[in-house]
């Protein structure tokens, strides 16, 4: 669920969606979400001053939320 | 999407060329013409080439309110959360409400979560349409709640500023936010306002504008725009 939300936002902002790549490491309370996109595309996932990594991490911690748990967004290099 | 240009013997052909190559209708596209071009004295001397510069045209508010509405609700299937969008092109704006259970979830801390959405929307459509459109996310009437409170806090604040003679700040407030407190004090002449701070501490002072009598006396010390 929180894997595929984070995919659904990542392929709408990048130049190239098939080169996006998302898995979760489930933890006891907290996942960790880790997003890998095109070199080119890194900008784009993270944004001027981190604005779009930060709204990415902000509706992960609603959808969360409702699923009583945590989630870590880590976009790998 | 961004903007070519194309160079051919004649406008006519350069626009053929950009229709082709864009495989879209004339209808679609802003068409600059650079240089018209020339065929020269005889075609030999002096030949130049027309030039043009293809863009395309803006999408009606109504096609990317459509689009915004998919994205958000594409969005929203993974928050686990029964919702339904609404989308509606305004004069200015795509205005997207989001019908849910009432929680305020979607809202999050001072509205935290709906900026993020409504950021994430704006950022997706302007790279569909290849341009920004202004684009607005709301639930449960979040958007005119808070402006009523800003207005409220705005007109509250104004009235301390008058009575105490100094100047006064706001919290940390978004854009939006400070807009609305701009916008409600522009018409009063006994205060001004002015945005200070930086990024996310960014927030509004409220200051007293000196009346007549006094002002001589205290030139020296008036505060700078």
């Amino acid at each position: 669920m929180l894997r595929e939300l984070v995919e659904q936002m990542a392929k709408a902002l990048v130049d190239n969606p098939d080169r996006v790549q998302v898995s979760e490491i489930e933890g006891e309370q907290t996942s960790v979400i880790e997003l890998k996109v095109a070199k080119e595309d890194l900008g784009k996932v993270i944004g001027k001053q981190g604005r779009t990594a930060r709204a990415m991490r902000t509706i992960l911690g609603a959808a969360s939320t409702k699923l009583n748990k945590r989630a870590v967004l880590e976009i790998i290099e | 999407m961004s903007v070519i240009e194309i160079e051919e013997k004649s406008v006519e052909d350069a626009i053929k060329v950009a229709c082709e190559k864009l495989k879209l209708p004339r209808e679609m596209l802003e068409i600059e013409i650079i240089s018209k071009g020339s065929s020269g004295i005889f075609g030999i001397v002096g030949v130049k080439k027309a030039k043009i510069r293809v863009k395309l045209k803006a999408p009606s508010y109504e096609t990317a309110a459509e689009k915004a509405k998919e994205i958000l609700t594409k969005i929203l299937e993974y928050v686990n959360l029964p919702t339904v969008v609404e989308a509606e092109a305004r004069q200015d704006h795509v205005y997207l409400n989001i019908i849910s259970n009432g929680s305020g979830l979607l809202i999050g801390k001072k509205g935290q979560t709906l900026s993020a959405l409504q950021y994430l929307v704006s950022r997706m459509i302007s790279k569909e349409f290849g341009q920004n459109i202004p684009i607005v996310v709301d639930t449960e009437n979040y958007r005119a709640r808070r402006e009523k409170t800003l207005q409220e806090l705005a007109k509250q604040l104004s009235k301390k500023v008058k009575k105490a003679k100094k100047p006064i700040a706001t919290g940390p407030m978004s854009a939006q936010d400070r807009r609305i407190i701009h916008l409600t004090l522009k018409d009063d002449p006994s205060v001004r306002t002015k945005s200070k701070g930086e990024g996310n501490m960014r927030r509004v002072v409220i200051y007293p504008v000196k009346t007549a009598g006094r002002n001589q006396k205290n030139n020296g010390r008036r505060q700078n725009r």
